[in-house]
C-alpha cells in the first residue's frame, strides 16, 4: 500500500472513520462465524454476538478455551480462520462496516487501522528474519520511511516497548529472544502505524508471571500513552480485571454477560459466570495472614524432622555435556543446587518455580525417571537410588507421579479399565475382575460411573482425563503423590475441581502430595508448606502463610507481587463501598 | 462451540459418515481405489476357480487373435491368453504381501526397540538400516537372486530385505516421538515389562501408520517384482505373471500391441487402486503419504 496516497484521496479508510459521528467507535452487531466441518454440518463459534466499546476504551474477553473468543478476537480485523465464514451480523468502526471492505482498504484497515498481537509470538515472527529487519519492513510499508530514518523508528520502537540495547538486539533473530522480550516485539511490531485498534490474543499465556507483569505494565502504558482502543483476549480473570474497563464473558459463542470489569466481577447475574469467578484461585496476603493464624502451632517446615515420609538432602543435579570425540566440557549451571526439604505424612508441599528452575526434574529424580544426581533421597528412612525400573517394586508403588498433560499421560488407545487395572494387576498381583471391581470403587470416588470404564481418553473432556489420570496414581495405593503442573492445561473451572477433588482425597487417605506449579496462587491454596525454587536452588522454604506473608528472599517478593490477586482487591473495594 | 447443523442427509451418507472406518469411501478416488483392489483380491483368491480353461494347456500352435472360443486369444505358443491373464496377479501378490508383511514384522520391532531404547541400540540398527539403503537395490536383489535361486521362497526374501530398512526408519521415527509422551513414562513406572511397552504402549498409537505402510509398499513391491520378472530374474515359466507377460509380448510389439497392453493394464490398475485407496485412507487418518 502506498501511504503517502492517503492524505490525498478522500476515500481512505481513516477519513471515513475521522468523519464518523457515530457515539460507539466499535460496534459489533449479531456478529455470527461458523465453521464448515462437513457437507451438511456446521459448528457455530461465534453466535449473534453484540457489544459496543467507545473510542479509547478497554474491553476485556473472557471465557474458557473453545468458547470462541478468539474466533471474535479475528473477526474485528475482518478475518476468519480458513474453514469459517462470517454467517450473519455486521463489525462497525466508525460508521463503516468493516466486512464489507475490499481487498485493498482490508489490508489498510488491518495494518494501519487496527492491529493484532497473537499468542504464540515464535511462530508469529519470521524464523529466518533478523527481527529488526521484521520491524523495519512493516515500518517501510506503513509509514512510507526508508533506509536509516525508517532504522531508527525501528529503534525508537524497540525502546518504547523497553526492550534492553535495541540495536543490539535488531540484529538477533527470533529464537535468540527470550520469550518476554519476543512478547515485546510483537507488541512493537503492532505499535508500527500507530494504531487506533489493538487486539490482543492471550499475550501473556505462555510466559512466566513475572514477566507476564512487565508485559501487562508495557501495555497499560502504551494504552495510557496513545489512548489507543484495547481489545484484551483471555482465559485469565485476574489479567482481564487488571487490564480492562469493560468485559465480556463468553460460553460457547455467545455473550453471557457484560459490563463494567468491576460489576461483572464483583456481582455476576449468571451462573456459568459466578462459577468461573468463584475458581480463580485468589492470593492475597492478608487473606493468608488470617489462615495462617487459624493454626498457629502448625509447625510443618524443616527438613530435619525425623518422622519425614520424603526426605531429600543435599540434592544436586546437572545435565551431563555432549561429549565430543577428545574433549569433555564441564561446568554445567546446575539445574538442582543442594536442594534439602521433607515432607511428612498426610503433608502437602507446594513447590514454585518459574520454566527451568528445576522443578520438574526434582520430580523426575524423586519418582525415578532420571538418575545421576548427588546427595540422597529417602522414602520412609530408606534410601532410594537410580532409575525406577532398579527399584523395588514396592517403592515404586509407594510414590506416584501425575503428570502435566492427562492427553500425553493416558495412552489414547487404551480404555479407562486398562489404565486403572494395569497398576493394580502389577503391584497388587490382583485378578482383572478384582481390579476392575477396585476401579469402580476409584471412579466413584472420583465421582465418575462406572460407565467410563469402557470409553477411551478422546471420549473424555479435560477434566474428565485429568480425574482418570488422578485414579491411575491412587489405583496403587501410594503414600505420596507428584503432581506436576497438573492443573496448568485445564481451565479455571476445571482446576478448581480437581484441586478440590485433590484436597478431599488427601484427608481421606492421609495422602501426602508434592505439588508443583508456576501459579503460586494454586499451590498456596493446597499447600501447607511452601518451596519457591529458582535457577535450581530453593530461595524460600517454610510454612505457606509465612512465606506469602513473610518473604525472606527478593525473587519471592517479586513473585508475590506479580500474582498478587487484583480481583479480590477490585471485588473487596466494591464491597466496601456497598 | 457443539452447536451442530444438520441440514437432512440422506440415510446412506449418514451411515458413512458415523463409520470412522467407511466415511473415507465417501470419496469418489478412494471409492474408485478400493474397487479395483476388491477386484483385484477377488481374482487372487478366486482366478482358478474362473478361468475358462487351464492355464497350461496349449490349444494352438502359437499366436491367433481372438476368436468366440479363446476371447482373447492365444498367446506364443499357444495358451488361453485371458486364463493366463487372469492368474497372472496371483503370484507377485501373494509374494509381494508375504514378504512386505515380513518386512513389516521386522522393521516394527526393529525400529520400535531402536526408538525407544536410543543410545547404542539405536546406533547399531540406524547403521545397518543405513548400510542396507546404500547399496543399489536392483545390485541388492541381482546378488540375492544369483545367491538364493529363483524360488518364489528366495522371492519373498529379497522383497523382505528391500524393504526392510524403510520400515525400520518410518517406525523408528515414530517410535523416538511416542516415546517421549508421558504414558510411556507412567508404564515404566508401574514397572512394565519393556515387550509390554513395546507392543501394548506404543505400537496400537501407530497401527494406522503401519496398515498405510503395509499398502504402499506392497503396491511398490508387486511393481519391483514385476519388473524383476521382465528382467528375468523374478518370476519364470510356465507359471503365468504380468511381468513375464509383458517381456514376452516385447517381441511381437509391433504387431500384436494387445498382448503388450493388457497386462500392464492389469497391473497399473492393480497399483492405481491401491495408490487411491491408501491415499483415501491416509488422509482421513490424518497420516501423510508424502513421506513414505
Amino acid at each position: 500500500m502506498a501511504l503517502p496516497a492517503l492524505s490525498e484521496s478522500p476515500q481512505t479508510i481513516y477519513d471515513m472513520i475521522e468523519q464518523s459521528t457515530t457515539l460507539h467507535y466499535i460496534k459489533v452487531d449479531g456478529l455470527s462465524v461458523r465453521y464448515k466441518t462437513g457437507p451438511h454440518t456446521e459448528l457455530i463459534a461465534v453466535d449473534g454476538v453484540s457489544f459496543n466499546l467507545e473510542r479509547g476504551g478497554t474491553l476485556g474477553i473472557v471465557g474458557e478455551s473453545g468458547c470462541g473468543k478468539s474466533t471474535l478476537a479475528r473477526a474485528l480485523l475482518g478475518y476468519t480462520r480458513p474453514g469459517s465464514y462470517f454467517y450473519s451480523g455486521s463489525v462497525h468502526i466508525g460508521d463503516r462496516d468493516i466486512l464489507g471492505l475490499d481487498d485493498v482498504l482490508m489490508r489498510e484497515y488491518r495494518g494501519g487501522l487496527a492491529s493484532m498481537v497473537p499468542q504464540n509470538s515464535l511462530g508469529s515472527l519470521t524464523p529466518h528474519q533478523t527481527v529488526g529487519r521484521l520491524i523495519f519492513e512493516l515500518v517501510c510499508l506503513h509509514s512510507g520511511l526508508h533506509g536509516k530514518a525508517a532504522k531508527f523508528r525501528v529503534l525508537e520502537l524497540m525502546d518504547s516497548t523497553h526492550l534492553p540495547d535495541p540495536a543490539e538486539l535488531y540484529d538477533r533473530y527470533p529464537h535468540e529472544l527470550s520469550g518476554g522480550q519476543r512478547q515485546r516485539l510483537v507488541i512493537a511490531a503492532a505499535l508500527v502505524a500507530k494504531p487506533e485498534l489493538i487486539v490482543l490474543d492471550e499475550p501473556t499465556t505462555a510466559l512466566d508471571k513475572t514477566i507476564e507483569t512487565k508485559v501487562l505494565d508495557l501495555v497499560r502504558e502504551m494504552q495510557r500513552d496513545t489512548g489507543t482502543t484495547l481489545i484484551y483476549v483471555s482465559h485469565d480473570i485476574n489479567v482481564i480485571a487488571a487490564m480492562c474497563e469493560r468485559v465480556l464473558v463468553m460460553y460457547d459463542g455467545r455473550i453471557l454477560e457484560q459490563g463494567k470489569t468491576l460489576d461483572v466481577f464483583a456481582d455476576p447475574s449468571t451462573p456459568y459466570a459466578r462459577e468461573l469467578v468463584a475458581s480463580v484461585p485468589c492470593l492475597s496476603r492478608s487473606h493468608s495472614v488470617q489462615q495462617g493464624s487459624k493454626e498457629p502451632g502448625k509447625n510443618v517446615a524443616g527438613s530435619d524432622t525425623t518422622q519425614s515420609l520424603l526426605k531429600i538432602t543435599d540434592l544436586s543435579f546437572e545435565y551431563s555435556s555432549l561429549k565430543g570425540l577428545f574433549t569433555k566440557v564441564t561446568g554445567n549451571p546446575k539445574v538442582l543446587d543442594r536442594v534439602s526439604f521433607g515432607i511428612a505424612p498426610g503433608q502437602v508441599l507446594g513447590l514454585v518455580g518459574e520454566s527451568g528452575s528445576g522443578k520438574s526434574t526434582l520430580a523426575n529424580l524423586i519418582v525415578g525417571l532420571a538418575t545421576g544426581y548427588t546427595g540422597t533421597i529417602e522414602l520412609s528412612g530408606e534410601k532410594i537410588s537410580g532409575l525406577a525400573k532398579h527399584r523395588d517394586h514396592t517403592l515404586t508403588r509407594r510414590i506416584q507421579i501425575i503428570f502435566q498433560d492427562p492427553l500425553s499421560s493416558l495412552n489414547p488407545q487404551h480404555t479407562v479399565e486398562t489404565l486403572l487395572c494395569r497398576p493394580m494387576q502389577i503391584f497388587f498381583g490382583y485378578t482383572r475382575n478384582q481390579a476392575r471391581d477396585e476401579a469402580v470403587k476409584l471412579l466413584e470416588e472420583l465421582e465418575l460411573s462406572s460407565d467410563f470404564l469402557s470409553r477411551r481418553p478422546r471420549q473424555l473432556s479435560g477434566g474428565q482425563q485429568q480425574r482418570i489420570a488422578i485414579a491411575r496414581a491412587f489405583a496403587a495405593k501410594p503414600d505420596i503423590v507428584l503432581c506436576d503442573e497438573i492443573t496448568s492445561a485445564l481451565d479455571v473451572t476445571i482446576q478448581a475441581q480437581v484441586l478440590e477433588i485433590l484436597g478431599r482425597l488427601k484427608r481421606e487417605y492421609e495422602m501426602a502430595y508434592l505439588f508443583i506449579s508456576h501459579d503460586l496462587a494454586v499451590v498456596s491454596s493446597i499447600s501447607d508448606t511452601l518451596m519457591v525454587l529458582e535457577q535450581g536452588q530453593i530461595r524460600d522454604y517454610g510454612p505457606c502463610a509465612d512465606v506469602i506473608t513473610k518473604p525472606t528472599s527478593p525473587y519471592t517478593e517479586r513473585l508475590l507481587d506479580a500474582f498478587e490477586s487484583q480481583i479480590t482487591d477490585s471485588v473487596k473495594k466494591k464491597e466496601k463501598r456497598a | 462451540m457443539v452447536n451442530m447443523i444438520e441440514s437432512g442427509p440422506t440415510r446412506a451418507m449418514e451411515t458413512l459418515q458415523e463409520n470412522r472406518i467407511l466415511r473415507p469411501l465417501r470419496e469418489p478416488s478412494t471409492a474408485f481405489g478400493v474397487s479395483l483392489c476388491l477386484m483385484h483380491l477377488f481374482l487372487a483368491l478366486f482366478a482358478y476357480s474362473i478361468v475358462p480353461y487351464s492355464i497350461s494347456q496349449l490349444f494352438t500352435d502359437g499366436l491367433t487373435l481372438p476368436t468366440a472360443v479363446h476371447w482373447l486369444g492365444t498367446d506364443q505358443i499357444g495358451r488361453d491368453y485371458l486364463s493366463r491373464l487372469l492368474v497372472g496377479g496371483q503370484v507377485a501378490l501373494s509374494v509381494s504381501l508375504v514378504g512386505v508383511m515380513a518386512a513389516m514384522i521386522v522393521g516394527t520391532i526393529l525400529g520400535l526397540m531402536a526408538g525407544y531404547f536410543g543410545g547404542k541400540v539405536d546406533s547399531v540398527v540406524m547403521r545397518i538400516t543405513d548400510t542396507l539403503m546404500s547399496i543399489p537395490e536392483l545390485i541388492l536383489i541381482a546378488v540375492l537372486v544369483l545367491t538364493f535361486g529363483k524360488s518364489i521362497g528366495a522371492l519373498m526374501f529379497v522383497i523382505t530385505m528391500v524393504y526392510l530398512p524403510g520400515v525400520i526408519r518410518v517406525v523408528r521415527s515414530k517410535a523416538v516421538s511416542i516415546t517421549m509422551l508421558d504414558y510411556v513414562r507412567a508404564a515404566e513406572l508401574r514397572h512394565e515389562s519393556t515387550w509390554f511397552i513395546l507392543i501394548r504402549e506404543m505400537m496400537p498409537n501407530m497401527l494406522g501408520l503401519l496398515a498405510v505402510e503395509l499398502a504402499i509398499r506392497t503396491s511398490s513391491a508387486i511393481l519391483k517384482i514385476s519388473a524383476l520378472s521382465f528382467l528375468g530374474l523374478g518370476i519364470s515359466q510356465p507359471t503365468p505373471d504380468w511381468g513375464l507377460m509383458v517381456q514376452e509380448a516385447m517381441s511381437v510389439v509391433f504387431t500384436d500391441p494387445w498382448f503388450l497392453f493388457l497386462p500392464s493394464i492389469m497391473l497399473s490398475s492393480l497399483i492405481i487402486g491401491i495408490n487411491f485407496a491408501v491415499d483415501g485412507f491416509a488422509r482421513s487418518f490424518g497420516i501423510s503419504t508424502d513421506d513414505l
